[in-house]
């Protein structure tokens, strides 16, 4: 029961404080997860933003060598002269210069003059071609106007850029453009009449600008890109741009669905993570923004965005959680140590109170109680404390009345000697004894011979006086194991026991019959009391003791009858009855004659 | 306790069993295009025919050709394909004859689809392969406002007063399909090298004229408003009707004299088929005019039972054939498109 409440108390403050770690532990890790994804998500957002801002001012780059280009002397005079009287000079000197260009511009794929008449047709073209730039001669030269990048350019106004879609360059013979990704910046060609007589076009590839754009961003970054309807024009699996292209759009609201919000143009930016949207971004942390694309002014517009591996973000989480793992590990220890610790230091005191009261008569107190603690511990034991002083001082009240009460019962109060039940107790367990040892057991009766007289003469009081003084002096002649008893009145008796007892019998007899005739001094009046005693002998006169304090009375009569102050043995008497026996007999056979002996 | 052992091994395998003939006498699986099958639809069927669908949906041929060849035989009792697929997939051994009489609603259809031997592609050696169900013909949209008088003839499109108004789709097949039949050819899929080259020359004429192909519809529809395109050749057919009004173009369709390509999607059963009753069911299911209305309603394309509003019944309408030869008219187009001149070919 006392290891019990041990036990439970342990196990109960050992659960608290494992329980209060753990999930100290537990939450702390998931409030840093979140923080660590929040912070991803910011820091993605505000690196989306740094790339379409870079897109930008990259396109307006583009934008800046198509003006240089344009505005290249011989551009507009070419276009003008170009109806069939063409100046091959001034071509070539445009087309070195667009070559210059491709060769500085590693994203450039096409640079091309068009005309505005003969359909479009293509004047001076330069393509890259790998690492060259490759100069398209006059008979693979094509006819361009179904263009958008030829008649949208065409219809602005001098210094307007056009800024194409992004689509995959399907035009036959583009060499390396061919089947690229490819953005065209364009701007209209103009005649010294103002008049808009041709196009100057540069086609980007979509590829080398954002693998140039985002040469600084981490590794683990990957571009989402996708075009006003949703058409994915980047994508990490390379097999989803393009859909539209292969007859099976792949559309980012279908992957992302909260992008939805981007294209319906309700949202500017998107943040999506892995943890809070595990469907849309298994695994992911992923920004995208909406950005206008395209003619300045125009409705069009692309979305960009940026993954990150959920699991680089939330790197620092693990290693934070193992941490975290550790100190509830050793928590959770401290918390068992403790556990144990505080229950002994609660249930120590309650032990040693238990120990008391379950001891509290056999007194063998082993711990001191804890009297001076000031907690309730304190005071419980301070209430036992006196609680079991008040109980042993009762007890010791009640076991002195008890003790009283005994020795009343057993006494006579008068003198103070042992009763006759007293004697007769001893009397019984002495004749036990001495039937196991075989020793001899002596009763003496004695009867004052003259305390009537006193009693009548001078009193009760100085009868009572004469008793008290012949209790003392029957104790005074006896032996230590010898003992008295007053059987009530005048009688008193003796019991003898021991060796040689039959030699002591007749020796304590004849001092106490000498003792008894001492004077003794009442109200003044010296007396002589006097005693006649009868005595019988164990195992000789009776073998129980009624038996012999009966026939101790019997030998006292005979004494007294034989004229006092004398002592007579049982068998003595016994001996002399049947003497008398014989002699009446012998009289009656010599004619009723008494016989005197 | 062995025995008892067995006995209850016995009964599960007997449960297991059951339960598989259970699934294949009662699931179909249908490979279908968005629209076809749509969720009410499928329920209303697998009611009334205790039955479990189930659609698996593909957005192009090349999907379609890949599911149908995922496995060595077909995973699906029951496929909508056009009459160029069903073709090509009769040809494979890939479906199974259909038979009418198991098909009551067949007689609701319009009796140009009635007549399946003047759709080629549907029988092969006297065996039908396929039932129609959905079509939608390329015909010619126009700007009422512009063009106040429906054009009549394809060439319309290269017509001068058109000159920067007119719109092309980005296709090989079926450019030169058009332009073929435009021309008058008896067979506008199966052309000779010698007509090959002067439906080129007459495409770059087309081209000369045009403001510019397009790809996608909504492409098409955004071209059509910004730049007041009078003219446009409808691959997508009546379904660009929808969106060009909705961005607020007076518009007309017009199926020219020459006739019209059309393409016509068809329900079949695979090879593999589970439960032929079940798939006939669906099929049947599909010709209701409750299901098949659906599709007009919803999709904005014409069904087998009723007459559309935006291509008559009397319109000539061709439907799609494999070419002669595929890559060569994508050769040719690309180069086309691209803008080589007459005179490199």
């Amino acid at each position: 029961m006392r290891l019990g409440l041990s036990l439970k108390l342990t196990v109960l403050l050992a659960c608290t404080g494992i329980l209060a770690s753990g999930l100290t532990g537990y939450y702390a890790y998931q409030a840093n997860r979140a923080m660590l994804v929040n912070e991803a998500e910011r820091s993605l957002l505000t690196s989306t933003e740094l790339l379409s801002q870079r897109l930008s001012t990259a396109v307006s780059d583009v934008a800046a060598d198509v003006f240089v280009l344009a505005d290249l002397q011989s551009s507009p005079k070419i276009v003008q002269l170009d109806s069939g009287f063409a100046d091959e000079q001034a071509k070539d000197r445009v087309a070195q210069a667009f070559a210059n260009f491709i060769h500085h511009h590693p994203e450039y794929l096409q640079i091309r003059l068009i005309s505005r008449q003969r359909s479009g047709l293509e004047l001076v073209r330069v393509d890259r071609d790998g690492n060259r730039a490759v100069r398209v001669l006059d008979a693979s030269l094509q006819e361009k106007s179904q263009f958008p990048y030829v008649f949208e350019t065409l219809a602005l106004t001098p210094g307007g850029v056009y800024v194409s879609p992004i689509t995959v360059n399907h035009e036959h013979g583009a060499h390396s453009a061919e089947g690229r990704a490819a953005l065209r910046v364009a701007t209209p060609v103009v005649s010294e009449s103002g008049a808009a007589v041709g196009v100057l076009v540069i086609d980007v590839d979509l590829a080398s600008l954002l693998k140039l754009l985002q040469i600084d961003l981490p590794g683990d970054y990957q571009v989402y890109l996708a075009n006003e309807w949703g058409d994915f024009l980047v994508h990490p699996d390379v097999s989803k741009t393009f859909g539209f292209d292969k007859g099976r759009r792949i559309f980012m609201q279908d992957s992302f669905v909260s992008t939805t919000d981007l294209f319906e143009q309700t949202k500017s930016s998107v943040i999506l993570n892995g943890m809070e949207q595990p469907q849309q971004a298994p695994g992911q942390v992923l920004a995208f923004i909406r950005k206008p694309f395209g003619m300045s002014g125009g409705k069009h517009f692309i979305v960009l965005g940026l993954s990150k591996p959920l699991a680089d973000v939330l790197a620092g989480a693990k290693l934070l959680g193992d941490s975290i793992i550790r100190m509830v590990l050793i928590f959770s220890v401290l918390a068992i140590v403790l556990a144990v610790l505080c229950a002994r230091a609660v249930t120590q005191p309650l032990q040693i109170l238990a120990h008391a009261a379950s001891n509290f008569f056999t007194e063998k107190i082993v711990h001191a109680l804890p009297l001076t603690r000031t907690d309730e511990i304190g005071i419980l034991a301070r209430c036992f404390d006196q609680m079991s002083r008040e109980i042993k001082s009762r007890m010791d009240l009640l076991h002195h009345k008890q003790h009283e009460l005994v020795h009343l019962a057993s006494h006579d109060d008068l003198t103070n000697l042992p009763n006759r039940m007293q004697f007769l107790q001893t009397l019984e367990t002495a004749i036990q004894d001495a039937t196991v040892s075989g020793e001899q057991l002596a009763v003496l009766f004695i009867d004052l011979d003259r305390f009537k007289q006193i009693n009548d003469r001078l009193g009760h009081s100085a009868g009572d006086s004469v008793l008290v003084a012949v209790a003392k002096r029957l104790q005074h002649v006896l032996r230590g194991g010898d003992m008295v008893a007053r059987l009530g009145g005048d009688e008193f008796v003796v019991l003898i026991k021991g060796p040689k007892t039959t030699d002591a019998t007749t020796n304590i007899a004849t001092k106490i019959m000498r003792t008894l005739d001492d004077e003794l001094s009442v109200n003044g009046e010296l007396l002589t009391v006097g005693a006649s005693i009868g005595i019988s002998q164990f195992p000789i006169d009776g073998a129980s003791a009624e038996d012999l304090l009966l026939n101790a009375d019997a030998a006292m009569y005979a004494a007294k009858a034989d004229g006092r102050h004398t002592f007579m043995h049982y068998h003595d008497l016994v001996e002399s009855q049947k003497l008398k026996a014989v002699l009446s007999k012998v009289a009656e056979m010599e004619g009723n004659k008494p016989f005197l002996v | 306790m062995l025995r008892l052992y067995i006995a209850s091994l016995i009964f599960y395998l007997g449960l297991l069993f059951s339960s598989a003939a259970g699934a294949t006498e009662n699931i179909l699986r249908v490979l279908a295009w968005p629209g076809y099958a749509d969720g009410d639809v499928v329920k209303t069927f697998e009611t009334r025919f205790h039955a479990k669908v189930e659609v698996t949906l593909v957005d192009s041929d090349e999907a379609l050709w890949d599911k149908m060849h995922s496995g060595t035989v077909p995973q699906f009792d029951v496929l909508a394909a056009n009459t160029v697929e069903i073709q090509r997939y009769t040809h494979e051994s890939l479906l199974t004859p259909l038979d009418l009489s198991q098909l009551p609603n067949t007689q609701r259809q319009l009796p140009r689809f009635r007549a399946l031997s003047s759709i080629g592609g549907l029988i092969d050696a006297g065996k039908i392969y396929a039932i129609p169900f959905t079509y939608s013909s390329m015909g010619l949209i126009y700007d009422r406002k512009q063009i106040p008088l429906a054009p009549h003839s394809m060439s319309a499109l290269w017509d001068p007063q058109y000159k920067g108004k007119v719109l092309a789709f980005n296709s090989a097949q079926h450019n030169f399909s058009f332009t073929a039949l435009a021309m008058g050819y008896a067979n506008p899929f199966q052309l000779s090298p010698a007509q090959i080259k002067l439906v080129t020359q007459k495409m770059i004429a087309t081209r000369r004229n045009l403001l510019t192909y397009y790809n996608l519809p909504e492409e098409a529809t955004e071209l059509f408003v910004q730049h007041k395109a009078a003219l446009m050749f409808g691959n997508y057919g009546t379904q660009q009707m929808t969106s060009l009004r909705l961005a607020g173009a007076d518009v007309g369709y017009v199926i020219p004299d020459e006739g019209a390509l059309a393409w016509l999607d068809c329900w079949a059963m695979t090879r593999s088929v589970v439960n032929r009753a079940l798939a006939l069911d669906w099929i049947n299911f599909m010709l209701e005019p409750s299901v098949s209305g659906l599709l007009t309603q919803r999709q904005g394309l014409a069904n087998t039972l009723t007459v559309s509003l935006e291509s008559s019944d009397t319109g000539h309408i061709v439907w799609l054939q494999p070419v002669e030869d595929i890559q060569n008219r994508e050769a040719l187009w690309s180069r086309i498109v691209s803008g080589d001149r007459p005179e490199s070919f």
